[in-house]
């Protein structure tokens, strides 16, 4: 088990970790798309640029935690491999449920973490932009928002759920070999 | 009531007709109601097909929506469109090849899509200019016309055909007779060419002298002959003289004969191409005698038989595209011009005297049974071209024809005495045949063809990819090339223009380039200077460079004339004109050094001093 979540931990590096679409009513079949990589935002980028100049709101230009999840995600994975090898004594299990709360903490703290940019975003806009009657929005972490004539969608991209069920890997592995 | 017998008639009659007219108004309330819902296209649905219409003298082609009726666009071919950004400045190609080969206006008539196999394939459409001698040709995947050919030796482009099965040819009938040896009046005897057009290299391969006027032309389905109507056998220069014989003829040239007489060289060279003369090669040309002036000739779908339209006889004659013998004239009606074809063995002629298109079986006609005669539908009015869906391909489709009537008369609000041309689309799919839309067009659709929205839709490009020589962003810049001589390279996205000013010089030769680089459809733009006659529309992804001389000195705000964003009034920009010996500042001026950060669109460059 904590051989699955380790791969699925590495598999997290090179996946998107969220992800975003963006409909509205003149954009028939032709829904934009963003994914938040580990190298950074990538999709419809110079379309969804194009139409966020005009509510003022902007891509963080420096984001540092992408960086530091890369760290986090690797050493995990390394972590959880090791969780597989350490047999069944009493410290391997201290170990294991000490991995388990680590990662459930990350991922905590991924959220909180992306949560706080999507507030960023809806809340830091240029106050010279040139629609008004826009009001400061918060994207939910996963679901719907509407800024003004588009719906978003946020959500856990392929990478984020694989991570998620590592944690569960993760938790359950430490649970059972204690029994 | 028995003793009213009076009341009693009277309430009978009263109820009788009250009854009829119910029942009338009724049945003819559900008769329009059928009618409006078979050509009714919901907004936001498709229409079945692409009917691809001849301009006329717009010298466009235009594209409508069957069965809806509705003007889908004008594809301009042989006249400059502002809106379209067609063939508006010196420098563009297109209108380079028109004024080069007989000026910025057309004739078109006759529209005629590649095949495959027999069946319209997609990728280009053919349209002639009677008035120039030319050949155009539009590419269905952008819709835009990429060549235009002015055909030697010929005067008088008219009717056109694809080579069936796979577009080895377009046969070109030159319909106006020039003196035989080429000089320029001597008054030795006139003749007329059918040229072959190689449809790649848009080239004539080679010609054939047809000694008459030249009208229609169709092609059998085997690729061997080409068929032509040819009318003025007498080879008169007056409208009397043209019309004295009863019998004209349809010209059938052998295409595998004539193509082994210019292989053996047998043709005579004029401005590099080889004519073969008939008379000197003896199997190139048939001549079949048919009555009189004929029009149209269409070949039936399976291949079997030319059908010729007698035009001033009321007859049309049933030619067998193998052995060119007639099977069969039998008569159909006043002024036969044109036949077309459904998917049951039947054909439909356009009568223009008697202002009808008329059903008729052509088995029975060929076996001479009385009976050949299905159906006749009045047209409104005086009725030219008509086609049927597919009925020019391999398998038409037996639901829609469309007529193509040369008076409108009474059938529209008065518009002054310029009247607007009528269409009427027909439903063939039943015995009898249905009126069941009319719409109007600019002058003057001739003929139309067809293809399935199925089939093109997959095939057409909705945005450019840009090309090697595009504007990039962040690579804009302004440079002076030369002591009067300025270059622009410029690249626009919503809402603005980068970079958003120039300066020049009074007498500065401009060079602009610019690319849209959205990548979103319909997000169209374009740059109009006031004063300069200049108007560029820029689709995505589309690069247009244009040269023009800076009027005089002054401040010229460009803006853009095609509606494109919330932005779209504040999307402008300022071309500067010095004065001869006036300073002017950002001589040369790069996007990448002026621009702090990140770009982004709408930020003025820094590297402008106001």
């Amino acid at each position: 088990m904590y051989v699955a979540a380790a791969a699925f931990a590495a598999a997290a590096l090179v996946l998107p970790l969220w992800g975003f679409s963006m409909s509205a009513p003149q954009y028939p079949d032709e829904t934009l798309h963003l994914r938040v990589q580990r190298s950074g935002i990538v999709g419809d980028v110079q379309e969804i640029e194009t139409l966020q100049h005009y509510v003022g709101v902007r891509f963080p230009t420096d984001m540092p935690e992408l960086k530091w999840a890369t760290r986090a995600i690797a050493a995990s994975a390394v972590l959880l491999l090791l969780g597989a090898f350490v047999g069944r004594g009493a410290g391997a299990h201290v170990y294991r449920v000490g991995c388990a709360v680590a990662f459930v903490m990350f991922l905590v703290a991924s959220a909180a973490v992306v949560q706080a940019r999507l507030y960023q975003v809806g809340h830091e806009r240029d106050p010279h932009s040139p629609l008004r009657g826009m009001h400061d929005f918060t994207p939910p972490l996963i679901g719907p928002a509407k800024v003004g004539n588009f719906t978003v969608w946020s959500f856990p991209h392929a990478g984020a759920v694989l991570l998620l069920a590592a944690a569960a890997l993760t938790i359950a592995g430490s649970r059972r070999r204690a029994a | 009531m028995k003793r009213h017998p009076v009341l009693l008639v009277a309430v009978s009659v009263v109820a009788t007709l009250a009854s009829v007219y119910a029942t009338g108004c009724g049945a003819s309330r559900s008769a329009r109601s059928l009618a409006a819902e078979k050509v009714y296209v919901a907004p936001g649905e498709l229409d079945k097909y692409y009917a691809f219409l001849s301009g006329g003298q717009s010298g466009s082609v235009f594209v409508v929506g069957v069965p809806s009726g509705r003007l889908i666009r004008e594809i301009p071919v042989f006249e400059p469109r502002a809106a379209y950004g067609y063939a508006m400045s010196d420098s563009d190609p297109r209108r380079q090849e028109l004024v080069a080969t007989g000026g910025v206006w057309g004739d078109t008539h006759h529209p005629v899509l590649s095949e495959t196999d027999g069946m319209p394939d997609g990728k280009y459409l053919w349209i002639n200019d009677l008035a120039n001698g030319r050949l155009a040709r539009i590419r269905l995947d952008y819709f835009e016309a990429d060549r235009i050919l002015k055909l030697p030796n010929m005067q008088g482009a008219h009717g056109i055909a694809v080579v069936s099965p796979n577009t080895k040819y377009i046969v070109v009938n030159g319909e106006f007779e020039l003196p035989t040896d080429g000089l320029v009046t001597n008054p030795a005897p006139y003749t007329s060419l059918v040229s072959f057009v190689d449809p790649d290299a848009m080239e004539v391969k080679f010609q054939v002298r047809v000694n008459g006027n030249i009208d229609i032309a169709d092609t059998s389905k085997d690729g061997r002959y080409s068929f032509s109507t040819v009318y003025n056998l007498e080879q008169g220069n007056t409208m009397g003289a043209m019309i004295q014989y009863d019998r004209d003829a349809v010209a059938a040239i052998d295409i595998p004969a004539a193509e082994k007489a210019v292989a053996a060289g047998r043709g005579e060279v004029r401005n590099g191409v080889p004519i073969l003369d008939p008379e000197q090669n003896p199997g190139v040309l048939t001549l079949i005698a048919v009555p009189k002036n004929p029009h149209g000739i269409n070949v039936t779908p399976d291949g079997r038989y030319a059908i010729a339209a007698g035009k001033l006889s009321p007859t049309v004659t049933i030619i067998d595209a193998h052995t060119l013998k007639i099977v069969a004239e039998p008569e159909v009606g006043l002024g036969p011009l044109h036949t077309t074809f459904d998917d049951r063995g039947n054909a439909f002629t356009s009568l223009f005297l008697d202002s009808q298109v008329v059903k008729w079986n052509i088995d029975k006609a060929v076996k001479g049974s009385p009976d050949y005669i299905v159906d006749r539908i009045n047209v409104h009015y005086n009725i030219g071209h008509l086609q049927a869906v597919g009925g020019d391909h391999l398998h038409p489709a037996g639901d829609y024809l469309i007529a193509l009537n040369k008076l409108s008369k009474d059938m529209y609000m008065p518009v002054g005495p310029d009247l607007p041309e009528n269409q009427e689309i027909i439903d063939i799919s039943g015995e009898k045949m249905k009126m069941l839309a009319s719409f109007p067009t600019p002058p003057e659709p001739h003929d139309a063809t067809f293809m399935a929205v199925s089939v093109l839709k997959p095939l057409v490009h909705q945005t450019y990819t840009p090309a090697d020589n595009a504007v990039q962003a962040g690579k804009e810049r302004v440079v002076r090339t030369g002591p009067h001589a300025v270059t622009v390279d410029m690249t626009l996205i919503r809402s603005a223009y980068t970079p958003d000013s120039f300066q020049v010089r009074e007498g500065d030769q401009v060079t602009l380039k610019i690319t849209n680089i959205e990548t979103i459809r319909d997000m169209i733009h374009g740059l109009a200077v006031p004063d300069h006659n200049l108007n560029i529309a820029l689709a995505p992804g589309y690069t247009k460079t244009v040269t023009f001389d800076a009027g005089q000195p002054g401040v010229y705000w460009f803006y853009c004339t095609n509606f494109c964003s919330a932005l779209h009034l504040e999307m402008r920009g300022r071309m500067v004109v010095q004065p001869k010996d006036g300073a002017v500042i950002l001589t040369d001026w790069h996007a990448a050094e002026n621009v702090k950060g990140q770009v982004v669109p709408g930020v003025p460059s820094t590297g402008d001093s106001k």
